[in-house]
This record gives C-alpha cells, sequence and structure tokens, in this order.
C-alpha cells in the first residue's frame, strides 16, 4: 500500500484494516450490515455489468453461463441494496469501480463471508466478481480464503474430510478406494459420505452416534450454540481427546490424551497459499510426553490395525505415493520455503499460481446466488446483532496464548465492544461489567465502548475459558458446509 | 539483464552488480564491512553510525551503505586511520552507554557459571535445563551445591537493595530435582580414539573427566583409595555433603563411559612412563594434597590429626574422643573436626587459634553453624606444649600478640611474654592446613622433570594446567594448594579444554570475550538509583535441622529448597547482565576494536521501563543508531535524543512505544544493543552460543517462518529471518510472544481415564490408557458397528498427523466419518 495499492474494505466493524481503507486516499470501506454480503456483492457486480466494466474476453473465451447471471443481478441494483446492506449505493459503485478497473486486483476474503446461513453463496457470488471481471490466473490477481487457524489447508489436502481421500479424491470413485485399500493392506474402505461434524452431533443426540476421538480440537468451546454440543457429547458412549491442557472438550471425555505442540515434534503444515512447509523440532518434549502422530499408530495398533512409522518423514513418504498433488513433496524437496502443491513429481517447481489456462472443470461456470436471510435478526427482545470474531492476540479457542507470558496483560478477558451510541442508550459505561443475552444463554462481559462497533452490533471474541461466547452465539447453519453462522445472532445486554 | 561493473575492494577484486551500493557489493562477495545502523531496504538512519566508512582512492572516505559502487573504485575497508576513526566512533558510543554486559555473579564465579541465567532458568520453572546450563562448567552440582563458598553471592548486587540471591541454594534444587526426577545426562561426543588418564579422582579429576569424555575423548582415572570422590568423599563430613549424595555424583561420571582403576597408587601401583607406555596420550594429574601441616610444638604427636580424623568418621568409624576436645587450628578442617567432635558425643569442643575472629579463615557461615552447635573459639590464643598424664591430655598455652612485620610486611601471631594456662581434657586434634608433598618426583623419571612452586605444589600454567612436560597436566588442590571444590571444578575443566585442544588441534566452546561494560566493579561504584521501585524481599531461608537435633548424628544439616521456594528466590534475581547480550553488535565492534569498557558512563541516567508487556526499555545503552523506530510498520514507536554537534555525544534520549503499538517484536530483535529486550528473556548468552531452529509457526494460515532459540529443552526466545517468506522477519504478538504455553503448570503429563463423565480423572500410565481406549472403541464398533463412530482432526497437527488419523478412521475402523475444525 505504501507503493499505491488501493484497499477495499468490506466489513461491519471499523477493524484496523477497515480504519486503513478509511483513512487511505484513495480507499474504500464498506461498513456493511452484517449478513448482506450477497445483496453488497450482487450489487457490485450489477454496477460492473451496468457500466460495462467485465471482462468480455475473459467471460467468453474462459466462462459459461454469463447471461444467468446477468439476469439475476439486474435486481441487485446498489440503490435498492442500499437498505439492506447499510452502504451508500455510491460507495458501492466506487468499489465495483475500482475493483473492475484496476489492472490488477486481489480478493482476500476471511470468516467474514464463510460463518453465515448464506456463507457458501457469498463465496459463489465474489467468485461471479472475480471471474467477470477476469482478475483471476495472472499473478497479483484471483481470490484467497484467509485461513482461521494455521493448518487447515493440509488437514483438507490429508482427506480428513468425510467425503475425500487424500489429494481430494472421492470416496465416491471405486478406484481411488481400491488403490487405497490396497496401499494400507484392508480388503475394503467404507465408500460414499461419513458424517460431518455437525451431523455427528445430531446423531449422537438421536442415540446413534456413540464414540469420538477428538485430536487438537476443542468444539466444545469454538463450536456454535455449544450448549447442544455439549449434550450431544454427553449422550455419546465414549470420547477420547487427545490436548496440551484440559480443554472445554476434555472436561466432556472419558479419556485424555497428553499431546506435544509444534515446537516438540516434526513434521509439516501448509498454508493458504498451499505451500507445504516443514515444522522441526525445536525442544524434546518434557516427561514422555508423545506426539500426536505417535498417539494415533499406537491407539490403531492396541485395536489391531498396525501402523507402524518410526518417523512423521516415512508417513510423508507414503502421502508422496497416495496424493497426486503431493507426488513430487518429500522432506528432501521442502528445504527452507516450501513446495507449493500441485508439485506432481519430484523435481517439479510446484505451482504457485493456479487457473492460468484453463480451471478444473474447463470452463468456470457463473452461479447467480440471491440473499439468504440470517437464521436471526435484531427484533424487540433482542435488539443488538452479535457479531464474534478473533482478537490479534489470542488463537482460537486461547488455549495456548491465554497462557503465555503477557499476553494477560494486553487481553485478560473477554470484552463487548459497543459503538457508543447503543452504549449511550442503555446507560452503559466503558469498563462496566454486563450480561450479554441471546436465545440461548447468558455470558458475563466487560464493555468496550468504541467506533469499531457498528451502530445496533456488538461484537465478542470466543478466546476466553471463563466466559463462552459461544453459549450464546446462533444455531443457524450454512447448508451446504454446516459451518455455523458466527456472525449474526440477535442478543441483549443486561446492566 | 543486469550490468557488471569490477572494483577492489582491500586488494580484492570484486564483480559487483550496476547499482549496489559498495556495502552490497562487499557483502555479496563475502567480504565484511563494520555496520550498526544500516537495514537492508529501510531508510537510511537519521544518525549514521559511520562505521561502515571506507575510503575510495582519490575521493576520500564515504558510508559503504549509501554510496554506489562504480566500476574501477578503488576501496579500502581497513587501514590505520579508518579503524582508528572507526574506535573512536565507538568509544564516543561507550560515552552514552551505560549497563553491565555479564552480571558479577557470573564474572566472580571461579567456574565461570553462566549463574544469571540458571537462576532465570529456575523462575521459569526449566530446571533440567537450568541443570544443564551449570553444568556446562561444572558437573558436580550435587556437591557444588552443597559445600561451595558461593563467590557469587558476595558479589550479588541485591545486597544494595537487600539481601544477595541464595544462588548454591538453587543449584543444589536443580541437582536435587534432576536426581530426583530420574534425569539421565549421558550423550556424549563420538570417540576420538585419545586416551586419557587422569591421577586422582577427586573434584578436579572427575570434572576433568566428564569434560573430556563430552569431546568423545577416552578417559580413564587411577584413584588411590577404594572409591572415587576424593576430599569430597573423604574430608568433607557427612552432615554437609552425604557419601551418598557423592556415590550420585559419581556414578553420574562413571556413566558418561569414563573408567576408573581403583586402589591403584600413583608410585606404587604406576608411574608416568607406565601409563605413556600404555597409550594414553596425555595425563592429568589431580591426586589433591593428602598431607597436614604439622603440629611444631612438644608434645605433638598426643594430637590426632585432624584430616585422618575426618577421614575415618567418612569411612564409617566412630572413634572415641571423650568429652573434652580441644582442637587446634581455625580453617574447614578445624571446624569440621569440631562440628564432627561434638557429632560423636563431645560436650566440650573448643577451637584453639592464635588470631582473631575475622581472621579465621574457615567460612564465617561455617563458623556460625558451628556455634549454634554449641562448639566455642578460644581466639588470640595458641597452645605451647602437649602432655599426656593419667589418661587424661593437658595443653599449655598462651594468649597471643602480633608481632612487628616481617619483610612481607604481615604480623604473626607470637605468645604473649609471661601468659601461661592450662587446658585439661580427654583428645586433642589437630588441624593445621594442608600442604603440598614433592614426594611423588622419586617414582620414576617423568615425575622427577616435572617443576614445583616455592609451595612444593605442581606448577602449573593457570588458564592451561600445563605443567613442565609435554602432555602431562595438572590442577586441583595439587596444583594450586587448598582451594575450594568449585576451583578443583573449573581447573579440571580447563585442563580437559587445553588437552582437548593438544589432542586434536581444535578450541572446544565458545570463547568469552573478556570485554564488560559495568555498572560498577565494587558496590560503592553503583549508582543506587538502580533499585528504585524494588521491594523489599529478603531471601528464602535454607530448611536445617535444629542444633539439638542435628548433633546427634552425622545426617545432612540443610534439607533442601523446596519447588516453590526456588522459584520465589529465582524470581528475586534482579538480572543484571544484559538480555540484549545475544544481538548486541555494539559490543562485537568493541571487541573487535579494542574499545575501553572504562570509556562507558558511570551513572544511570534514565530510569528502566518495564510498563510494556512484553518490552523493556532501557534507554541508557541507546547508541542513537534509530533502527527501532525504522523497524517499527504501526508508527508506534518515538525514539528522541540530542547529538551534541562538537562531542557527537548522544543527550537526553526518551524512548516511548505508544499505545497503538501491536507488540510485534521487530523493534527489539532490530536494536543492536540491550536498550530493547524481551521481558521473557532469561539466559544472557553471547550471539555464538545461539542455538536456533528454523520451524513454521502454528497460529494462522500464513505460515511464518520462525526462527526458535533454544536451550537444552528450554525455548528462549522466537525470532524471524529477514529473508525467509512469507514475513521477511516479521511477526505478530502471537508468533513472537506467544511460545511460553509449553511450560505451562498446566500442561497435561499424564493420560487421563474415567469410567463415567461424572466422576473424576485418574492419572494413569500410557500402556493404561492405551488399552482402555483400544477396548472401549472396539466394543463399540462391535456392538453398534463402524459408522457410530468418529474421528475430529486439528489444524494444529500436521500432514502426517491428519494423513495417519483418516487413515485410522477408513482403515482401521472402516468409517468415513472423519472431519476437522475447518468450520471456525
Amino acid at each position: 500500500m505504501r507503493r499505491g495499492a488501493r484497499l477495499v474494505v468490506i466489513d461491519p466493524r471499523r477493524t484496523d484494516l477497515a480504519a486503513i481503507a478509511e483513512e487511505q486516499d484513495g480507499g474504500i470501506w464498506l461498513r456493511i450490515r452484517p449478513g448482506s454480503n450477497i445483496p453488497l456483492l450482487n450489487a457490485m457486480l450489477h454496477t460492473i455489468i451496468e457500466e460495462g466494466l467485465t471482462d468480455e474476453k475473459f467471460i467468453q473465451e474462459r466462462t459459461e453461463n454469463f447471461d444467468e447471471l446477468k439476469e439475476q443481478c439486474a435486481d441487485y441494483s446498489p440503490e435498492r441494496m442500499a437498505q439492506l446492506t447499510d452502504v451508500p449505493p455510491e460507495l458501492i459503485r466506487e468499489a465495483a469501480r475500482l475493483y473492475a478497473s484496476s489492472e490488477n486486483s486481489l480478493v482476500l476474503y476471511g470468516l467474514g463471508v464463510t460463518e453465515h446461513k448464506g456463507g457458501t453463496s457469498g463465496v459463489i457470488a465474489l467468485a461471479n466478481l472475480v471471474l467477470a471481471t477476469g482478475h483471476v490466473g495472472r499473478p497479483h490477481n484471483g481470490i484467497n480464503p484467509l485461513r482461521g487457524q494455521n493448518n487447515v489447508q493440509g488437514a483438507c489436502d490429508m482427506g480428513t474430510l468425510p467425503y475425500i481421500l487424500p489429494g481430494y479424491q472421492s470416496t465416491d470413485d471405486p478406484e481411488a478406494l481400491e488403490r487405497f485399500a490396497r496401499a494400507w493392506g484392508v480388503s475394503n474402505l467404507p465408500g460414499g459420505r461419513g458424517l460431518m461434524e455437525p451431523q455427528m452431533y445430531d446423531a449422537a443426540l438421536k442415540g446413534d452416534f456413540k464414540a469420538l476421538y477428538c485430536v487438537g480440537y476443542d468444539p466444545a468451546h469454538t463450536q456454535s450454540d455449544i450448549g447442544r454440543i455439549r449434550d450431544a457429547y454427553r449422550a455419546m458412549d465414549f470420547v477420547v481427546v487427545q490436548d496440551m491442557f484440559l480443554t472445554e472438550t476434555a472436561k466432556l471425555a472419558h479419556v485424555v490424551l497428553p499431546s506435544t505442540c509444534f515446537y516438540e515434534k516434526e513434521g509439516t503444515f501448509t498454508s493458504g497459499e498451499r505451500r507445504v512447509r516443514k515444522v522441526n523440532k525445536v525442544i524434546n518434549p518434557k516427561r514422555r510426553l508423545k506426539a500426536d502422530w505417535e498417539i494415533i499408530c499406537l491407539i490403531s495398533q492396541a485395536m489391531g490395525y498396525p501402523m507402524i512409522y518410526t518417523s512423521p518423514e516415512q508417513v510423508m513418504t507414503e502421502i508422496q505415493k497416495m496424493t497426486p498433488s503431493y507426488g513430487g513433496i518429500s522432506y528432501g524437496g521442502i528445504g527452507d520455503t516450501g513446495q507449493v502443491w500441485p508439485c506432481p513429481s519430484k523435481g517439479h517447481p510446484g505451482t504457485p499460481l493456479l487457473h492460468t489456462e484453463k480451471f478444473p472443470r474447463g470452463k468456470a461456470s457463473f452461479v447467480p446466488v440471491s440473499y439468504i436471510v440470517p437464521e436471526e435478526e435484531a427484533d424487540k427482545d433482542y435488539p443488538l446483532v452479535l457479531v464474534t470474531g478473533r482478537r490479534l492476540e489470542h488463537y482460537n479457542n486461547g488455549s495456548m496464548t491465554r497462557r503465555c507470558q503477557g499476553f494477560e496483560l494486553i487481553a485478560p478477558h473477554e470484552l463487548l465492544e459497543i459503538n457508543p451510541e447503543d452504549a449511550a442508550a442503555l446507560g452503559i459505561k466503558d469498563g462496566q461489567k454486563v450480561k450479554v443475552k441471546s436465545r440461548r444463554g447468558s455470558i458475563r462481559a466487560v464493555a468496550r465502548v468504541t467506533q469499531r462497533s457498528k451502530p445496533g452490533t456488538v461484537f465478542m471474541t470466543f478466546h476466553f475459558q471463563k466466559d463462552l461466547t459461544n453459549l450464546l452465539t446462533s444455531p443457524g447453519m450454512d447448508n451446504k458446509t454446516l459451518t455455523p453462522e458466527y456472525k449474526v445472532c440477535a442478543v441483549r445486554i443486561v446492566t | 539483464m543486469a550490468e557488471f561493473i569490477h572494483i577492489t575492494i582491500d586488494g580484492d577484486e570484486v564483480k559487483a552488480q550496476a547499482g549496489q551500493t559498495i556495502l552490497q557489493a562487499a557483502e555479496a562477495a563475502g567480504i565484511k564491512i563494520p555496520k550498526i545502523c544500516h537495514i537492508k531496504g529501510e531508510e537510511d538512519s537519521s544518525n549514521p553510525c559511520l562505521l561502515c566508512m571506507v575510503e575510495i582512492e582519490g575521493k576520500g572516505r564515504v558510508r559503504a551503505c549509501s554510496t554506489p559502487a562504480e566500476d574501477g573504485q578503488v576501496i579500502e575497508v581497513h587501514n590505520r586511520e579508518l579503524d582508528a576513526f572507526r574506535k573512536e566512533r565507538l568509544e564516543t558510543l561507550a560515552e552514552s552507554h551505560y549497563g553491565d554486559c555479564r552480571a558479577p555473579c557470573n564474572l566472580t564465579c571461579p567456574g565461570g557459571i553462566n549463574v544469571q541465567g540458571y537462576v532465570n532458568l529456575i523462575a521459569k520453572g526449566e530446571y533440567l535445563a537450568a541443570l544443564m546450563l551449570i553444568k556446562e562448567k561444572n558437573p558436580l552440582p550435587i556437591a557444588v551445591g552443597r559445600v561451595c563458598p558461593r563467590f557469587c553471592e558476595t558479589r550479588c548486587r541485591r545486597i544494595l537493595l537487600d539481601e544477595p540471591i541464595a544462588i548454591n541454594h538453587l543449584k543444589r534444587f536443580v541437582a536435587d530435582y534432576a536426581r530426583d526426577s530420574h534425569f539421565r545426562d549421558t550423550e556424549v561426543g563420538r570417540p576420538t580414539g585419545r586416551k586419557v588418564a587422569i591421577i586422582g579422582g577427586g573434584p578436579a579429576g572427575l570434572s576433568c573427566a566428564y569434560f573430556l569424555r563430552k569431546q568423545g575423548h577416552q578417559v580413564t582415572i587411577f584413584e588411590a583409595e577404594e572409591k572415587l570422590g576424593g576430599l569430597m568423599r573423604y574430608g568433607i563430613p557427612g552432615y554437609k555433603l552425604p557419601n551418598r549424595e557423592v556415590d550420585r555424583e559419581v556414578q553420574g561420571i562413571l556413566n558418561l563411559g569414563v573408567h576408573a582403576r581403583l586402589g591403584k597408587r600413583w608410585g606404587t601401583d604406576f608411574t608416568l612412563q607406565d601409563l605413556k607406555d600404555q597409550g594414553f596420550d596425555a595425563v592429568f594429574i589431580a591426586t589433591g594434597l593428602s598431607r597436614q601441616k604439622q603440629l611444631e610444638i612438644e608434645g605433638a604427636s598426643h594430637a590426632i590429626c585432624g584430616l585422618g580424623f575426618l577421614k575415618r568418621i567418612n569411612l564409617g568409624d566412630r572413634p572415641a574422643i571423650g568429652e573434652q576436645v580441644l582442637i587446634v587450628g581455625g580453617g574447614d578442617i578445624a571446624v569440621d573436626s569440631a562440628r564432627s567432635a561434638r557429632r560423636l558425643g563431645a560436650k566440650n569442643v573448643t577451637v584453639i587459634y592464635p588470631r582473631s575472629r575475622v581472621e579465621l579463615p574457615a567460612h564465617q557461615r561455617e563458623i556460625e553453624e558451628a556455634e549454634k552447635e554449641g562448639v566455642q573459639f578460644f581466639l588470640m590464643a595458641t597452645p605451647l606444649r602437649i602432655i599426656k598424664e593419667d589418661g587424661q591430655i593437658k595443653v599449655e598455652m598462651a594468649r597471643t600478640i602480633l608481632d612487628e612485620p616481617d619483610e612481607r610486611g604481615i604480623r604473626h601471631p607470637i605468645p604473649m611474654p609471661g601468659s601461661r594456662l592450662t587446658w585439661t581434657g580427654d583428645t586433642v586434634i589437630s588441624a593445621l592446613g594442608q600442604e603440598g608433598d614433592p614426594t611423588f618426583q622419586s617414582y620414576g623419571e617423568l615425575e622427577a622433570s616435572i617443576v614445583l612452586t616455592p609451595r612444593k605444589t605442581i606448577k602449573a600454567h593457570p588458564s592451561t594446567m600445563k605443567t613442565s612436560v609435554e602432555g602431562i597436566y595438572a590442577g586441583g588442590d595439587a596444583a594450586t594448594g587448598s582451594r575450594t571444590v568449585i576451583q578443583a571444578v573449573a581447573g579440571g575443566r580447563r585442563a580437559a579444554e587445553s588437552i582437548h585442544e593438544y589432542l586434536t588441534k581444535e578450541k572446544p566452546g565458545v570463547l568469552e570475550p573478556r570485554f564488560n561494560f559495568t555498572k560498577g566493579k565494587r558496590f560503592e561504584d553503583v549508582d543506587m538509583h538502580n533499585f528504585e521501585g524494588y521491594d523489599l524481599q529478603l531471601n528464602e531461608v535454607m530448611p536445617a535441622r535444629p542444633p539439638e537435633r542435628r548433633t546427634g548424628d552425622f545426617g545432612e544439616v540443610q534439607l533442601g529448597f523446596s519447588e516453590e521456594m526456588a522459584v520465589r528466590e529465582a524470581n528475586r534475581c534482579l538480572q543484571c547482565g544484559c538480555l540484549g547480550l545475544s544481538k548486541c553488535t555494539y559490543r562485537e565492534y568493541c571487541v573487535d576494536y579494542r574499545v575501553k569498557a572504562n570509556k562507558a558512563r558511570t551513572r544511570l541516567k534514565y530510569p528502566l521501563d518495564r510498563s510494556h508487556p512484553f518490552i523493556v526499555v532501557d534507554a541508557n545503552k541507546c547508541i542513537g543508531c534509530t533502527r527501532c523506530i525504522r523497524s517499527c510498520k504501526y508508527d508506534a514507536f518515538e525514539l528522541d535524543f540530542t547529538l551534541d554537534p562538537k562531542t557527537r555525544l548522544l543527550t537526553d534520549v526518551s524512548i516511548k512505544i505508544k499505545d497503538n503499538c501491536v507488540s510485534c517484536g521487530a523493534c527489539v530483535d532490530a536494536c543492536p544493543t540491550g536498550t530493547l529486550s524481551k521481558q521473557d528473556s532469561v539466559v544472557p548468552l553471547l550471539p555464538a552460543q545461539l542455538s536456533t531452529v528454523k520451524t513454521v509457526c502454528t497460529y494462522c494460515g500464513t505460515g511464518c517462518s520462525l526462527d526458535v532459540v533454544s536451550m537444552y529443552g528450554a525455548i528462549l526466545e522466537v525470532k524471524a529471518d529477514m529473508d525467509s517468506p512469507p514475513n521477511y522477519g516479521q511477526l505478530c504478538v502471537k508468533g513472537r510472544f506467544g511460545y511460553t504455553f509449553y511450560r505451562h503448570p498446566e500442561r497435561l503429563y499424564l493420560p487421563l481415564v474415567r469410567d463415567s463423565l461424572d466422576e473424576p480423572f485418574r492419572e494413569v500410565g500410557w500402556n493404561d490408557a492405551l488399552r482402555v481406549t483400544a477396548e472401549r472403541f472396539t466394543r463399540i464398533k462391535e456392538k453398534y458397528g463402524p459408522d457410530s463412530m468418529g474421528v475430529l482432526s486439528s489444524a494444529r497437527c500436521t500432514n502426517e498427523e491428519n494423513y495417519l488419523l483418516q487413515k485410522l478412521a477408513r482403515a482401521a475402523w472402516g468409517t468415513n466419518n472423519v472431519d476437522n475444525c475447518a468450520r471456525v
């Protein structure tokens, strides 16, 4: 940005980044109403089409179904969407023009797009924007999700999803199943889709799901509407949690297996840019602690299926064989800077830039998306919208960062960020202890009266074990990915 | 295509790219040009350090960092004028620099132990790392932690505030902690094929054996007695250092693969020539001093020898000495004998010494303990004659006065004319000091050529421990005369280093420069403003058995600190030594250019600012390079100072970290002195002592490159390499400072198991936990089928672990019920 890049930020909150956009000459901050991503993005698309800012050549050569999109977007003029989105139409148009007409434009999106009932549709709306302007497949362009956690990319790459094997090979593909079964020495592997995490909880509450092995993850703290999640855990016969600390989920377990952190083990992480990086052991774990990979193997062996590896490198060798996109990735090849997949064979330079010539399905298809109303909206009883998210100082459930020296000084407890207007109306002063209530629960927090919050909305994180924000959050979920609607939930503040 | 040019630097032709500065061209060619203020890719300093001044032929002096390299330039980096100029610059900077490079405790320790480092590792709960840091210099912490006279504590700056840190008790704490947690230190270097013989298995011999073995040499100790330990076993009484602790210390050394030949006496069983003939490449003589000074009065034969008395007791004898005992002497042997006599049942034990109380050579602490146990001191008195009469012993004595000074100015005590008094009792113990014994010279030809000191000890070089004969080294009391255990240990280590160099021609370890800025060598020199803002906190009192109980046996008197006491005590440390030491390029140049450390300021000018949660600001150390402010990407740093135009001295330094600071820590890592340091820093280390591992941050999907600095299983700090993508030196507060969770007391170490959620967890071993886990999963699978089970995996797990988890679900269990944390 020091060299002239201009910034458009879409966020209901005046985050540090939004403030930079607002203050930058030529920057734009769209202070959107929570839950109205799709109307806003469609309105930008409407502007781009109306004002002839599309990349006709790109649409022609690389995409299909543009007409349907065009037709659908006609209804989403910025002027019509102004009220729904809370954004002045001229600002929407300006942002659309800036994005479309710049030679290079890059979309970075975070969980503010995905953690909605219309999360998947929101991502599609962004993709439509990218395709209509041809801002993809070239350096300094494209669309990138910013992952909330470090190795989400790698976890998905490795097939810890109920419908894919490592390397996104479908569990419906009999050939792939056959190949893996042979390599793993079993007669057959289950086909079809397994249960996604929220489906496991539904099944548990119905009595159909009995046992869970949960590694390095604390859903009883970080899932939405955790009152219900806890009931699901209590309904299971046997829960094993593997973690460094006694987390909220560990408190609901029958067996807790102590594990090691990344300073104490070896392996690889894959960053958001698909870059596979080497994690090196810095210190030996104290007091006979075992690395997660060792524990997994020991459990498997104890259950009669031998998984014998002497090192993570041996596992990587197997991954390399079984996962075409990781085919050229090895400890020897990673070096200090890593390898970017797809990297199909040894010596392949890796592929930092995707979609340069064609998309995986050939031509990209525009998919028109329409507004999906959040599960809950502010009303008489619960007049404010709670947006949840993260603060720079803490990581996720906070089990690590809350236990680091100094962090108790910079972010000791939960804060309820509330706009001065709303605070005045409720008679709340900065630093005052308040109760936040939703239809599902009630927790305590300290009010931080700040312009960061948009009038009518409040903000909290979920980093603290003492005050579990997710007792409040919405049961709404994206209907495809089942991602909870962390970003919109109706609350009221009690002083 | 880049255009190439040719320049000459200090006579070497260098190929450079057009557009490069002289500095860039030189660095690309591997030529170092001194520099402090320059940051690659950042704007120039408003107060250039000027160290990079070079001379271009025909053009004069220019700054290499900002002058473009041009074809044909002939450049000098080093010549007498330039180097003198740099030295002058560095000395000017020194005049506005104030601090301690190394802590006084560290500098005072005869063993050279990084005292501040291990004390603060204890404060963080890193006990084993603390132990290993001690063992870098002292492989006998169990023993030294019990008997050291604590040179370090006498120089502890906290004395000026309230009381010194109980450093030695902390050493004992970690040594005992390691013993109780069955910690084994058994790593040794690759075999070198060289053999070293050590004569004498006391502290010097054991220490030398430890360090030689660590380097991979084969070591054999020849010990005249039946057991190893020397004076630690046969001299020091068990109530101070129990023999079972000596056994443990010795066992630790033997476990490294050190050989010992017991009951083998030099001169009787072998000579130096024999050792040479047996293929030993070097010999270290550490026989100690077995001879005690004789009491030279009439009837001296009626007195028993103190050293022999202590040895008998240590061997398990309980000699009958009666009720009335007189000890002649005032050193450690005298006080040890007196306290032992009380334990043997003597009712009245009197130590007679010809000088005053403050002149008693024994440690004052020992004297106090002896008095608590009922030992009496009869001072300014001397025995004249011992008579044995009717089974009783009579000692004729006289009070003493000091004689006229002798030629060295020493006033010796003499009996006061006319003074006469008599003591009657059961036993007299002669406990004068030890002395050298030159009889070994008669053992053989090699022995005969070893040169002695005037005090009849072996002459050995104080730092290399070389004797007059090549390949023969000597240390410990045999070379130095009677000294402490830690001094013997230090001698053993120096001998090992010297022998290693002799055998392999390589220098072991990191050379520690003697250069040291100090806030005051003497207490009187230290500015008392340094201690403003500290609360009074007296030291932890060592728990000990009460005198009336302990005199009943030879059991250990002091019981050791509890973990809580140790941590509390360690946290009293003022951390005098500079925690910016490892990044202090300024000090490195001061060493290179032989700057005089006494050029530095002697008074505190600015109070220490600890208000930032992660960063300590000590403006007294600022040299005005402005690297901090230029490395801050958030406009959160304020640095102001006035520069005297004539003297170029820095005055009125003001450093402020503003409220909008995001605690990324870039400024700390950019600071080339200890002006900015990290609150959670613990060990002052030299740059060459850092051990860094490259890895990837765990905190978000960016995957920042980390440089993690650690020591013996303790993480010391997290940094980022300026040249590594994707973060190029940048980190957020979590990446740089969010690492101490790994040692948090709530960390789980043992598996927890319970049958149902309404009962508390039981801590169990791994085998039990795995058995329960496997049994219950298997039962559920058999009863309800594999799809009644599932696996949830994590972004904190590696790719390999995620792969294994889904393999477990699919191949071992037979279900696709596997998901991860991607929804949050």
